[in-house]
């Protein structure tokens, strides 16, 4: 009996959610990719305990409830433990009760707005202590102190513009101007906001604007002649692959603070993206969110490897403190909050479409989805640069 | 052996609240079970209870989600007939189980029932799966509860303490009393302390004012 177990070459299966129809498929089709590169490189690799891994994939449409209802499908018909998903923080909180309840594990590949630690969810994009707090440093540093604020109406750019709203006054700024549009957002709808930033003149435009309607506002911000030079858009979410859907043209010169970009040195990248464009073509380009689908797939399967059992409880425990080398540089899941420890960058789109690294840590830094090392000390929050 | 424990069961008054069973009468319930001997015994026990009952068979593709309590026949594809996901249920769920054939722990499992009623019935099994699977449902949703409102007040503690360094840097207040004067505000007010917070801070970013500086 333990004999057959051992011996058994049965597939390790797991369940994908990313959207890759919708008004969230512009980034999501992008993690769903680095998923997939990751999961091919490890079956190419002979698997996890030679056994390999095989996904069991559904496209929620953008719709953050079907996330919940393909949740528990995966969990309940297709028998899977572990998932590996969610762009926006509403289809997380979609698939949170799920996970919880039927002790499954959420790798949440995107960055989010901090303030959650459960259980049942390793989280692997930044936390707002791992990007606004350097990117808004750096801002105040270059551009001036006045902000304007650009976002989705949904939880996540709300409590992100919360926590920006926070450091900025806690280091001397101010905000403006705060507009939301609808995640469904078309152009039109931006031209009175680009109207009423020309009217205030803010130093900064900050943007958590996601999706397709990202692209709208930067095309909207071309189109009446305002110069990222000195009045930026900066964005924690704005990635290669709007960059790319929006035009190179209409993206540069405008500012990003991510963990990982494509223009990142080192050879690991460069294996990377050589090995990502070889897979899914050259013109196409990697991005933070790309990253973040890849590498935890591989954090996943050193942890399983030890674990050798999907089992929540036992594989969790592998997870919390494994590192990996991953394309931003070593990455290492904080055992303390279960999110990942991640390198800090800032920077800038040039003319290619890529972004030019202007400013970064000179390790990783540690998550503090919950701020406590901030309480007080916001005003140093560009010392980890 | 505490004093509740010694208190006799039928003066209630004197407890101040209804008995379980008081507790019962009104609450809606479906039954999803053939009809037969044992579920007529089932209905006549939860009518007893003066509960409003309702029976359903044969089995519906989606299980009713708006009654207080659910009785749900065993099958091996129950979770997906639920209404709900999982860890956000509308109902106490009391899983049917059947006497001999054998089921699935997993379905079972999937199903996160509250409570179970092996056939066949008796009056008692069904009185204890239902206190069973009420109390169990109940606490459920009052546990999270309590973590939204943890996760609420973690966020408005943030609120408050700037409010606080706003009330000792403006007006010169030591920290126990900018407390205190938040919480009086909230008091005379009739709103959250975390309210008063947020009113304060507001209004001092709008007069350009910086707590830092």
């Amino acid at each position: 009996m333990s004999n057959s177990l051992r011996r058994t070459t049965a597939p390790w299966r797991i369940g994908v959610l990313f959207s890759r129809t919708g008004f969230m498929s512009v980034i999501e089709e992008t993690q769903y990719q680095g998923t997939l590169l990751a999961i091919e490189e490890i079956n190419a690799a002979g698997g996890v305990c030679g056994r390999e891994l095989v996904p069991v994939s559904y496209d929620p449409g953008s719709d953050s409830a079907a996330y919940g209802h393909y949740a528990k499908r995966l969990m309940i018909e297709d028998e899977v433990s572990t998932i590996f998903g969610c762009y926006t923080s509403s289809s997380r909180k979609a698939v949170l009760p799920v996970v919880e309840r039927l002790n499954g594990l959420l790798w949440y590949p995107t960055l989010y707005e901090g303030f959650e630690a459960s259980p049942n969810v390793i989280y692997t994009g930044a936390s707002p202590n791992q990007n606004s707090l350097a990117l808004c440093r750096y801002l105040m540093d270059n551009y001036g102190s006045r902000f304007y604020f650009v976002g989705s109406d949904y939880i996540y750019p709300r409590e992100s513009n919360r926590v920006m709203r926070e450091v900025l006054k806690a280091n001397g700024g101010s905000v403006v101007g705060e507009r939301y549009v609808s995640v469904h957002a078309r152009w039109q709808d931006f031209l009175p906001i680009v109207q009423d930033i020309r009217r205030i003149r803010p130093d900064v435009i900050f943007s958590t604007v996601v999706g397709e309607a990202t692209i709208f506002l930067y095309q909207a911000y071309a189109n009446v002649g305002l110069d990222p030079r000195k009045m930026p858009i900066a964005s924690l979410t704005t990635t290669e692959a709007e960059i790319a859907a929006m035009g190179f043209d209409v993206g540069e010169g405008h500012i990003t603070a991510a963990s990982y970009f494509q223009g990142v040195e080192g050879e690991a990248n460069d294996s990377f993206v050589n090995r990502f464009k070889k897979r899914f073509g050259g013109d196409v380009s990697t991005n933070m969110c790309v990253e973040a689908s890849y590498f935890q797939l591989h954090l996943f399967a050193k942890a399983l490897e030890q674990a050798n059992t999907l089992d929540t409880e036992i594989l969790r425990a592998m997870v919390m403190g494994t590192t990996f080398d991953a394309p931003q540089g070593a990455v290492t899941v904080n055992p303390n909050t279960a999110h990942a420890d991640l390198w800090t960058r800032i920077g800038r789109a040039n003319g290619d479409g890529q972004f030019d690294v202007i400013s970064q840590s000179r390790e990783a830094v540690h998550a503090d989805p919950f701020l406590i090392g901030y309480g007080r000390a916001t005003a140093q929050a560009g010392n980890t640069l | 052996m505490n004093e509740a424990m010694r208190k006799p069961v039928s003066n209630r008054e004197a407890v101040g609240r209804k008995s379980m069973v008081q507790e019962l009468a009104d609450l809606t319930t479906v039954v999803l079970a053939p009809m037969d001997d044992q579920t007529t015994l089932l209905l006549r026990e939860l009518q007893r209870y003066r509960m409003r009952v309702q029976q359903v068979w044969p089995m519906p593709t989606t299980v009713p989600g708006e009654a207080d309590v659910v009785f749900c026949e065993y099958c091996p594809d129950l979770a997906r007939r639920l209404p709900w996901i999982p860890g956000d249920a509308r109902s106490a769920l009391v899983v049917i189980v059947p006497a001999s054939e054998p089921i699935q722990a997993e379905s079972l499992s999937h199903a996160t029932p509250n409570a179970v009623l092996p056939r066949p019935f008796t009056p008692n099994a069904v009185l204890s799966s239902l206190v069973l699977a009420r109390s169990q449902f109940g606490y459920e949703r009052r546990l999270r509860s309590k973590i939204e409102k943890l996760d609420e007040n973690l966020r408005s503690m943030r609120t408050v303490e700037r409010a606080k360094a706003i009330l000792m840097a403006t007006r010169q207040m030591p920290e126990t009393e900018a407390y205190s004067f938040i919480r009086r505000q909230a008091m005379d007010r009739r709103v959250s302390a975390s309210a008063v917070a947020a009113a304060i801070v507001d209004s001092f970013e709008l007069l350009g004012y910086d707590p830092q500086h």
